[in-house]
């Protein structure tokens, strides 16, 4: 029996050891606001992305207000025209299922009321003295800097989602002490019982 | 093969987690003192196959190893995988909280029934015959476990034949991958300790008389 349980032990130290890096295949997805637009990605936690899937946009209380679809990476946007919390759901079959919301916080600030949006605004109506001096519109400064933001975010979304997907040895060894004491409580419960049936 | 929260409709959750209750109290009341390390190491044995990733098209699949834990244990099988389950939810968020029940029936059932069919000629002295039932149960249990996952998705309106398809043939190099590690699994009980099976089968029917 110890030779048995040494051998499994060993087994499953060899998967410990072999497996950290590996991540399984949960969904992640996730949108955010930009420009007028939600855009989000949706895809595996191994990096597979869902491509060309339908997403559907949901409110609270499960009135459909729209659909979308992924391109090729994953990726798809949704132009959102009421100031509720959106669901979106997109199903990628076999039982995997991406399902978030974006509350109203979140969303384009045109539409929350909150602030303007100067990317909205297609010429400066007020000419600012720099752009009247035939620089580039402020307008279009806004969207400038709003695109070159949002490509130096994305590398570190990808890396943030992955790093949240990280199985690190910390908690497959936390796992497999809660199993360990599990046991140890079962145990106890059953010398327990033996005892008390003992004269 | 975990299927995540918010797949399916609410009358399959409960129903599963009904029935998964059921098993689940069954089999502690089969477990004795002495199965208990063994469902131990069997439950962790899961918990961290699950780690090990088979990447298959678009998606990845991941070994499950219930065949060998429904061969040793029987029933007892449905509280060790439960628990599994839920550690795997915890710490990984693989599957969900909701849909436990569901996934502890889809994966503790076929072991159950993998053990019960199969055990008999496991057991058997003859270690060509043992390690075919072992990787019969290996293979045998992944097979029913996806075909029952389809049979979830169809209850809750997926097109069963798509899904099916889908589950079953994502799952063919598990299939493979379990049978030849569960088989090899029974020879080396076999070969180290020929009375493991016997001694917990033997105990437990003491213990109930």
């Amino acid at each position: 029996m110890r030779r048995f349980f040494s051998i499994l032990a060993g087994i499953c130290l060899i998967f410990v050891l072999a497996v950290t890096p590996a991540r399984a295949h949960k969904v992640i997805a996730s949108a955010y606001a930009s420009g007028q637009n939600l855009e989000g990605e949706v895809g595996f936690s191994n990096g597979e992305m869902a491509k060309d899937t339908l997403v559907e946009v949901f409110d609270p209380s499960g009135r459909k207000l729209g659909e979308t679809q992924t391109d090729g990476e994953g990726f798809f946007s949704f132009t959102p025209t009421e100031a509720v919390d959106h669901l979106f759901v997109a199903d990628l079959g076999a039982g995997h299922v991406a399902r978030f919301t974006v509350p109203i916080s979140d969303l384009p600030k045109s539409l929350t009321g909150g602030g303007k949006v100067p990317a909205t605004a297609t010429g400066a109506p007020l000419e600012t003295p720099v752009a009247s001096r035939g620089a580039i519109p402020s307008a279009e400064i806004a969207a400038l800097v709003s695109e070159a933001v949002k490509q130096e975010v994305r590398p570190l979304r990808r890396e943030i989602t992955a790093y949240k997907e990280k199985h690190d040895i910390q908690s497959i060894l936390g796992g497999l002490g809660y199993i360990l004491g599990l046991v140890g409580v079962v145990f106890y419960l059953m010398a327990r019982r033996r005892l008390s049936m003992a004269p | 093969m975990h299927i995540v929260d918010g797949a399916l409709s609410n009358p399959v959750v409960i129903g599963g987690a009904v029935l998964a209750a059921g098993g689940v109290i069954r089999g502690l009341k089969e477990l004795t003192m002495e199965k208990v390390p063994t469902a131990g190491v069997l439950a962790a044995t899961f918990f961290v196959a699950s780690l090990v990733n088979v990447p298959i098209g678009p998606s990845s699949v991941h070994l499950i190893m219930n065949g060998l834990a429904g061969l040793v244990l029987g029933w007892v099988a449905f509280p060790a995988l439960f628990v599994g389950l839920l550690l795997q939810a915890v710490f990984f968020g693989f599957g969900g909280l909701m849909v436990l029940g569901v996934n502890t029936l889809n994966i503790a059932l076929p072991a159950v029934i993998v053990g019960l069919l199969f055990r008999r000629w496991a057991l058997s002295p003859n270690p060509k015959v043992a390690m075919v039932a072992g990787a019969a149960a290996g293979a045998g249990a992944i097979l029913l476990t996806a075909l029952m996952v389809a049979l979830v998705l169809l209850a809750s309106g997926q097109e069963f034949l798509t899904a099916a398809r889908l589950v079953v043939l994502a799952h063919l190099p598990v299939m493979i991958i379990e049978g030849l590690i569960c088989g090899a699994a029974v020879l080396l009980i076999g070969r180290v300790k020929p009375d493991l099976f016997q001694t917990l089968v033997g105990v437990s029917t003491l213990e109930r008389v």
